[in-house]
């Protein structure tokens, strides 16, 4: 009987640049099958990709719009990168974000317009945490005391979060909704007061959003608390061996919990700096349409995990992102933006493939070969 | 008013209808679950079946009762390419299950392919030129009570049955159905007895898919019938927690669909009869039982092992000790 | 035995290699119809590897196999079973949610219809099969209802199922008690006598000269002689190619039992514990290990003991009874207590659950001393400390790798329960529980780890040590304590243990038959 003409070995060494050098050549790979998608359909890929490496980082003003697309996923990726790190698959990042901007703006509004501006964007932060937190732990809890798949239980509670906030909005008087003026006839929510907007930092051409800074220094935080600190260290053994855990005095239920709630705060956070710095009002269609959670799975995925290269990898997709909202028209394909971070996570899931094993040609009956060791 | 305008009899037949692209879709993903391969892209390949047979209902000329089946085939093959994808990854490859599934829901998403084929395709500004249209089978269609919910619908509805039945007999009946069953549940065994793992894998991930795409088609040729990016709106996500509601089980598979069909209905059928009731809480309703009965589905199931392939999501590398 | 038609299997030079290991070199041997033939080697000698050459699951670098003298290929299991060629592994390949039936015909060609499958025709055939062979079993009942031995009986049916002519069988009595060994080889030698040929893997000289016909040793990977030897000395000295008696050696120091006066420091009094099943799996355990001592307990597995070092370690909860670490009382089900009141655990599943396969060395070293200073300077924890003591224990416990950053997946056997043993023994346990110590490493490092483990009890500490081997049992103890069904039968003294009689503990006496 044939079988594949290859075989996988797990590579004995790994060369050091092989881990910058695989997400770097998944990329490319991505561009090309991408390029081969748009020629196949029609389009010119060079002067598509042109375009939006043009609208993403050159042209004026392009860098600043980037990094307001790149902001929410930077916080939906480090949702994702420290969950998954621990093998909890959080995919309710969308529905952790819609509860922080909930969350977020339910507080700047009721602090009102008196309250001083440090005071409001402090409590929207902490209130997103708390809202995506809450929202986190659902899915969390069950799978520590049921054993419930996360995956589902997040997952769908990101459509019960979008119903919450839609009611909000559209199917009461809520406290959120606006009901004077234009608000009377065309349900929409009420515009913060202008202390709790959050600042945007000029770099003289670039306007860096606060929450991006944010982000950032939040980034850095993750990065020494997975390496430094006994908690991270936890983390690493439950992720990569539960019942050693288990076995070493740990209590993995726990971690899984603290890192669920974790997690999801990092989204809630983001949701809050979705209404601090851009929105300013809590606005269910807007939030629905984005589809931020899933695009941070992307970003951690294609970040390896590393919360660090989360900033960067969220710059990048952010820039096809705005450079997508820029081109939007009908010369510039719709659905590119998926196709496109699509096919950067196959090549990149891919690429990992062959950082972690050699493949060989062979001839060999079966398909693959792992165990180095005869017994 | 007749008894066929009672409410019990309107919701029933009501979720048969939209139940009919769950019946379809679980059965995909029990399929490719079955055989150890959990595929979370269910509603991309759906959004994929979506806009080929959109494509093929608008562009292609010649009576309904050809177009149809070639949009239906066209369908099965779009999202059975989304799912070799998937399968290449996580079979050859050993890519982690979850996060491949997710990478081909984002890649042929609301926002992905699906979306950028329709545009360049300029679908969704008209209905589909050909849909499938309720049937009145037997003559039966307004009988009592039976008629409107057994007589009055599609033929997708009779062919989801057929493939309920199919399924059914398939897994538990026939020879390829056990060896099926024992890769999922242990892919070395089936190995050691010359079952060709690998091969079983691919071809139910493969077919799974393709009945993800005809799920799909259910949208654009029968629900809405025309184009809207990111039509099936979560009912792939809820395919993949049907699986789970009904035990790996066809027939119970279907039951589950036709609950979340019932729900999904509920809300438009009290709310057009004047029911003073949240739509927010009945929209929410479907997820939220969706995860009350994962619960209660997974606690049962840890305990007496409901049917769940217990290779399910463990990429199958031979031991060679 | 017909020496003159062609032998049933035979294989000609046959080497395989894997990267950085020679598993088989110039392997010759031939199996003759009707015969049982033993492969006998020590654990890493090629027993196994060949036995997967014969069975189409790896394919020779060089050599080749002869069926009935053809030379035959095999590509995959499937075409050594289609060549008459079966294998009974040693961990079962069977579904435990299937029937027999359904486990049986799985991959067979013999389905009536390719189609639908006809259960009563398969069943039919099985019961055909099982009366023949004598070998009783259910087609109907399901593979979890079934004790090990039925599961043995299933396997061995299923490749009788298909036609096999030759039964490759790996380490078989390793599971069963000594009883259900009995009636295996009487059944094997009835197989051979209806012109079925017998490949019997083990490494257990007793049974090996008892059972065979023939038998091929093999040693570090080499074919080094097939004899009619049944002298067990003789076979001895072939198949470690060195002299036996250093074996025994080490028993001395334990042979003297200790003084009265040395202090208990584990206490098990009358412990009870359900299984995973819900089934009684502890009914009852009362044992104690004074200080410097090391008590074996033997028995086959599946008797209770797992659950007694699961509760040990806190991985399991008990229903009754209390256990005491000199003198404190034991937390029931808590996994930090025992490390706190220096109880050392060395589990049988050293990857899964001793160690954290991708993390190093290091961490894997610092696993259960990372929450206190000096390592932890709470909230964070100090690498370099880690990483030192990480190097200082590597040194001292002969952990042979690249540097203390490797992670413990790369690492053989051997140097796998080094890390652990060097982590367990490193917080100056009270007492060291352990299981299965040397299951699965090469003789080289099951010398090392026995002298490390008399080492700790020399040093004062308390040790619980389980195991299903025997011969280890016997080498190490003090004492011995004899588990069968969840009870202990009996405690020996090694001064005055009997080998035959704790053989027959170890089938509770003999109440049992198969």
């Amino acid at each position: 009987m044939r079988r594949f003409g290859f075989r996988l070995e797990p590579r004995s060494d790994l060369p050091k640049w092989l881990p910058w050098a695989v997400p770097v050549g998944s990329f490319f790979a991505a561009l090309l099958v991408g390029a081969i998608v748009l020629g196949v359909t029609g389009q010119n890929p060079l002067s598509v990709y042109a375009r939006i490496v043009d609208r993403a980082f050159i042209s004026e003003g392009a860098f600043s719009g980037t990094l307001v697309s790149a902001t929410p996923l930077l916080f939906t990726g480090l949702c994702a990168a420290v969950a998954f790190r621990i093998g909890f698959f959080n995919i309710g990042g969308e529905g952790q974000f819609v509860m922080g901007a909930i969350f977020g703006s339910g507080i700047a509004l009721k602090l009102g317009a008196d309250a001083p501006g440090v005071l409001s964007v402090a409590a929207m932060i902490v209130f997103g945490a708390i809202g995506g937190g809450l929202w986190a732990l659902i899915p969390g809890i069950l799978k520590a005391r049921f054993r419930t798949n996360e995956i589902i239980t997040s997952l769908m509670l990101n459509y019960v979060a979008a119903v919450i906030a839609t009611y909000l909005i559209f199917d009461s008087n809520s406290f959120w909704r606006e009901l004077s003026g234009s608000g009377a006839v065309f349900p929409k929510g009420k515009v913060l007061p202008t202390v709790a907007w959050w600042p945007k930092l000029d770099f003289g051409s670039i306007i860096v959003p606060f929450g991006f800074l944010l982000g950032m220094v939040i980034a850095g935080w993750l990065y020494a608390l997975q390496r430094k600190t006994r908690f991270g260290f936890e983390m690493r053994v439950v992720g990569g061996a539960p019942t050693t855990a288990r076995y070493a005095g740990m209590k993995p239920t726990r971690v899984v919990v603290a890192v669920a709630a974790l997690s999801g705060a990092l989204a809630g956070i983001g949701g809050a700096t979705d209404v601090g710095n851009f929105r300013h009002i809590l606005d269910p269609k807007g939030l629905q349409q984005s589809g931020f959670g899933y695009a941070g799975i992307v970003v951690a995925a294609l970040a390896r995990l590393n919360p660090v290269a989360v900033v960067f990898v969220a710059i990048l997709l952010g820039g096809i992102t705005n450079a997508g909202y820029a081109l939007r028209g009908p010369d510039f394909p719709a659905g590119l933006v998926g196709v496109l971070q699509g096919l950067i996570l196959f090549c990149t899931l891919g690429g990992e493939v062959l950082a972690r094993y050699r493949i060989t040609r062979s001839a060999r009956p079966s398909g693959v070969e792992t165990t180095l060791e005869p017994a | 008013m007749s008894i066929n305008d009672n409410i019990f009899v309107v919701i029933m037949a009501s979720a048969i209808f939209y139940g009919t692209p769950l019946v379809f879709a679980s059965l995909g993903e029990v399929l490719a679950e079955r055989s150890g391969v959990l595929n979370l892209g269910v509603e991309g390949m759906m959004l994929l079946g979506a806009v080929a047979a959109a494509w093929v209902s608008t562009n292609v000329g010649g009576p309904a009762f050809v177009v149809l089946p070639l949009a239906i085939l066209a369908a099965m093959v779009a999202a059975a390419l989304g799912a070799a994808i998937h399968a290449f990854l996580t079979i050859t490859l050993r890519v982690n299950q979850i996060i491949s599934g997710l990478a081909l829901t984002i890649f042929a998403g609301a926002a992905g392919l699906s979306s950028y084929l329709a545009g360049i395709w300029h679908l969704g500004q008209s209905p589909v030129a050909h849909q499938f249209l309720r049937l009145d089978v037997f003559g039966l269609a307004d009988a009592p009570v039976v008629g409107p919910i057994l007589f009055h619908q599609t033929l997708l509805t009779y062919i989801s049955w057929i493939f309920v039945l199919g399924a059914s007999f398939y897994l538990f009946k026939t020879r390829m159905g056990l060896h099926l069953r024992a890769v999922g549940e242990s892919p070395q065994t089936a190995d050691s007895v010359g079952i060709p793992v690998v091969r079983y894998r691919y071809a139910h991930v493969i077919i799974g898919g393709s009945f993800a795409g005809i799920a799909g088609a259910c949208f654009s040729l029968m629900i809405v019938p025309t184009w809207v990016d990111g039509m099936t709106a979560g009912q792939g996500w809820i395919a993949l927690a049907l699986v789970i509601f009904g035990f790996w089980r066809p027939d119970l598979m279907l039951v589950g669909a036709y609950l979340f069909g019932a729900l999904s209905s509920l809300s438009l059928t009290l709310q057009a009869r004047g029911f003073h009731i949240s739509t927010a809480f009945l929209a929410a309703l479907p997820y939220v039982m969706t995860i009350v009965v994962l619960v209660i589905a997974s606690n049962a199931s840890s305990r007496r092992q409901l049917g769940a392939p217990a290779a399910l999501g463990k990429p199958y590398e031979r031991e060679e000790r | 035995m017909e020496a003159a038609t062609a032998p049933a299997v035979a294989a000609f030079h046959v080497t395989k290699k894997f990267p950085g290991v020679i598993a088989n070199e110039d392997v010759t041997f031939d199996v003759r119809v009707g015969e049982v033939h033993a492969l006998l080697g020590e654990n890493g000698a090629g027993k196994t590897t060949l036995s997967n050459i014969l069975t189409g699951l790896y394919r020779p670098d060089s050599g080749w196999i002869e069926v009935l003298g053809q030379k035959a290929e095999f590509h995959s299991p499937r075409d050594a079973i289609a060549a008459g060629i079966g294998m009974v592994h040693q961990h079962f390949r069977l579904i435990p949610t299937f029937s027999v039936a359904e486990n049986i015909a799985l991959g067979s060609a013999h389905n009536p219809v390719a189609g639908r499958f006809d259960m009563s025709a398969i069943e039919e055939r099985i019961v055909a099969l099982s009366e023949s062979f004598d070998l009783p079993v259910d087609p109907r009942a399901k593979i979890w209802q079934l004790s090990v031995g039925e599961q043995q009986r299933v396997e061995i049916i299923k490749v009788l199922y298909r036609d096999a002519r030759v039964l490759i069988m790996d380490e078989p009595t390793a599971v069963l008690t000594p009883v259900e060994s009995e009636v295996l080889a009487t059944t094997l030698q009835s197989m051979a006598r209806n012109g079925r040929s017998v490949v019997f893997i083990s490494h257990k000289l007793g049974e090996v000269a008892s059972i065979a016909d023939r038998v091929t040793v093999l040693r570090h990977g080499r074919s080094i002689e097939t004899v009619t030897e049944n002298d067990v000395t003789a076979l001895a000295s072939l198949m470690v190619g060195r002299d036996v008696e250093s074996v025994k050696r080490s028993t001395e120091s334990t042979t003297q039992s200790l003084a009265a006066s040395t202090p208990v420091v584990l206490e098990i009094d009358d412990l009870r514990a359900v299984g995973d099943r819900g089934l009684t799996a502890l009914d009852g355990v009362s044992l104690n290990v004074r200080a410097g001592e090391i008590v074996g307990v033997a028995g086959v597995a599946g008797n209770g003991q797992r659950e007694l070092v699961e509760i040990l370690a806190g991985l399991r909860r008990s229903v009754s009874g209390s256990i005491r670490v000199d003198g404190e009382s034991l937390e029931n089900g808590s996994t930090r207590h025992p490390i706190r009141l220096g109880v050392s655990y060395v589990p049988q599943d050293r990857m899964g659950t001793g160690l954290a396969p991708d993390l190093t060395i290091a961490e894997n070293m610092a696993l259960k001393k990372y929450r206190r200073p000096p390592v932890a300077r709470p909230p964070f924890i100090r690498q370099s400390v880690i990483d030192a003591e990480a190097r200082e224990l590597m040194e001292r416990f002969d952990v042979r790798a690249p540097s203390e950053t490797t992670p413990t997946r790369r690492l053989s056997g051997g140097n796998v329960q080094k890390v652990l043993l060097a982590r367990e023994m490193s917080g100056d346990p009270k007492v060291l529980v352990i299981a299965s110590p040397t299951q699965g490493l090469d003789v080289g490092a099951v010398a090392t780890v026995h002298q490390l483990l008399l080492d700790a009890a020399e040093s004062g500490v308390g040790i619980l040590l389980v195991s299903e081997d025997l011969d280890e049992v016997l080498a190490l103890s003090h004492r011995i304590a004899v588990m069968y069904e969840g009870r202990v039968l009996d405690v020996v003294e090694r001064s005055d243990a009997d080998v035959q009689r704790i053989g027959l503990l170890m089938g509770g006496e003999m109440e049992e038959s198969a």
